[in-house]
């Protein structure tokens, strides 16, 4: 068999934010709301789901998901029922897999899942369980579960070599915050000003609490199939999954591959590859969410993902070149900082935006956007996963 | 010693819970590292095949697949190249400021690690820090049903003064 051409159908979320309700809640919230997405889609013909959560297993006891899962939102998968983690970017894994499996003829109509319960009944825990998110042995003992330190010496390193400001910083946090005002779903909806951003308690300077995404719990789901399928079970714009791709290059304390910590040298082999793959440049891209986790990220993502040169990644951001109505509008659901992060999560409600987007359903519209990029980056910078989706194949 | 909701772990060594690594050698295969450490030395594995050194230590070569390999000192005192200071959101079993700092060990090797003995403001970019090594708590091994206490160290690195 040829290799079938791979469609996302649509998407749902469960509400994100500090969550009354389980990781298994919100899965069906999640699921339910993307089944509703494509009303003509029997659920009994889903063959596969792939469920990405990375802390199930510690802050829900949970191992091994999937099957709960798939028990509770009612369907029987027959090609591939399995839990997917890569921390920040397993919802963006989960789809690259069911890709993948769709496209070599292996399953027809799968729904990718994902999300996390972060908050546990006791604060301590809920941060206390990140130090299990990178290398146990070597950096959590030392405290580096948490992003905050790395990211700080990245944005100082990134001021000192390239000029790149605080106000610079900040308009990252107020485009992000403002984009996610309209969008229900999210974990804020209010609008903060630079000088909020710039005066708002510091985490670990130069990077303050509206420089980082918050703790969220939520999930979210997509369903994929490949083209004849889609075209039966969909009136609306096919968009297809064009090309992707994941690099992990390093355990990130001991091995940082990079001239210095502003050189993210697997972003760049990831934004290659995957361009290559979807035939696409970073010109031809119309709209992107990059995975702006603080708002340091962002600004080297835009660097990196070739939408500026590197170093200029603060005033591209600045001069509104990243906002609606500029060169390429980034995180146009709110990203992070408005959606907020449940790790696994974040790749599908970052799908499901694309797909909107590309559709034109989305709630803030990209005029005639055709071709979208998804990114994320996951642990302490040590892996990049990159999906662009076109509405031709 | 209760633990709150979930009374049967009284008495009992929880290891998931365990935020350092379980060093004794009945769980951790490079437990000599840890025992360098107490003697305040900094080590790494070495291949005696294709003389490659990576850190942290391994039980295979990583280039090489060999498992040939000899433990070998590395430097333990550096520069600061950056650091930073979270003086928010500490993780429970550190406290603020939590001090972080890229450290040129010299010969190519960069190591981020936590920084201790160190007040907030102290630190300065180009310090040369030194390696600390400190007790942190036993861990329990059950040994045919008796619960013997492994005592642990662990390290960072500090300023010298
Ligand atoms: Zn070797």
């Amino acid at each position: 068999m040829a290799d079938r051409k791979v469609c996302i159908l649509g998407g749902g979320m469960s509400k994100w934010g500090v969550r009354e309700a389980s990781i298994v809640d919100m899965a069906q919230e999640a699921a339910k709301d993307c089944f509703d997405d494509v009303p003509v889609l029997k659920k009994e013909d889903v063959d596969g789901l792939l469920f990405a959560s990375s802390y199930c297993g510690r802050r829900s006891f949970q191992v091994n998901a999937a099957p709960v899962i798939a028990e509770r939102i009612g369907i029987k998968p027959t090609s591939m029922c399995t839990r997917v983690d890569t921390l920040c970017a397993g919802g963006s894994s989960g789809i690259i897999l069911a890709t993948g499996l769709i496209k070599a003829g292996m399953a027809d109509i799968m729904i990718v899942i994902g999300g996390e319960k972060l908050y546990t009944p006791q604060r301590w825990e809920t941060y206390y369980s990140e130090l299990a998110s990178i290398d146990h042995d070597w950096d959590g003992a030392q405290g580096i579960g948490l992003p905050p330190p790395f990211f700080s010496m990245t944005a100082q390193e990134h001021m000192k070599r390239y000029g790149t400001t605080k106000e610079q910083l900040s308009a990252v946090s107020v485009k992000n915050r403002r984009n996610g005002l309209n969008n229900p779903k999210g974990h804020f909806q209010k609008a903060v000003s630079l000088e909020e951003v710039m005066a708002s308690r510091p985490i670990a300077p130069p990077l303050g609490l509206l420089d980082c995404t918050p703790v969220t719990d939520g999930c979210a789901a997509v369903i994929l199939t490949h083209e004849d399928k889609a075209k039966e079970l969909s009136d609306r714009p096919l968009v297809y999954v064009r090309g992707t791709a994941q690099v992990a290059l390093h355990s990130m304390s001991m091995n940082w591959p990079g001239e210095d910590l502003t050189d993210w040298v697997h972003l760049r082999t990831a934004a290659k590859k995957a361009y290559e793959r979807a035939r696409v440049s970073p010109d031809d891209i119309d709209v992107a969410q990059t995975h702006d986790c603080f708002t340091i990220s962002e600004i080297i993502e835009m660097e990196d993902l070739g939408f500026c040169k590197k170093g200029e990644g603060g005033p591209f951001v600045e001069s509104g070149k990243s906002d609606f109505g500029g060169k390429i509008p980034v995180n146009t659901d709110g990203g992070l900082l408005a959606c907020g992060h449940p790790f696994g999560g974040t790749g599908i409600r970052q799908a499901r935006e694309i797909v909107y987007q590309l559709q034109g359903r989305a709630i803030g519209q990209v005029e005639g956007a055709k071709i979208g990029l998804t990114h994320n980056l996951s642990g302490l910078n040590v892996e990049h996963t990159i999906l662009i989706y076109g509405r031709e194949p | 010693m209760t633990v709150l909701g979930v009374p049967i772990l009284e008495g009992l060594y929880p290891s998931t819970m365990d935020l350092y690594p379980l060093e004794a050698k009945e769980f951790n295969r490079i437990h000599p590292f840890y025992e360098n450490l107490r003697q305040k030395r900094f080590t790494t594995t070495k291949c005696k095949k294709c003389g490659s050194v990576p850190f942290p230590p391994r039980v295979v070569c990583p280039k090489c697949n060999s498992d040939d390999l000899e433990w070998v000192d590395l430097p333990t005192q550096g520069k600061v190249l950056r650091f930073t200071e979270e003086v928010a959101g500490v993780p429970h079993g550190f406290e603020a400021p939590l001090i972080h700092a890229l450290i040129d060990l010299g010969e190519g090797r960069k190591l981020l690690s936590r920084v201790v003995n160190c007040k907030e403001g102290q630190l300065k970019e180009g310090a040369t820090v030194k390696l600390a090594v400190f007790d942190i708590p036993a861990m329990v091994v059950e040994n045919r049903g008796a619960m013997e206490e492994r005592p642990r160290v662990f390290f960072a690195f500090e300023p010298v003064k």
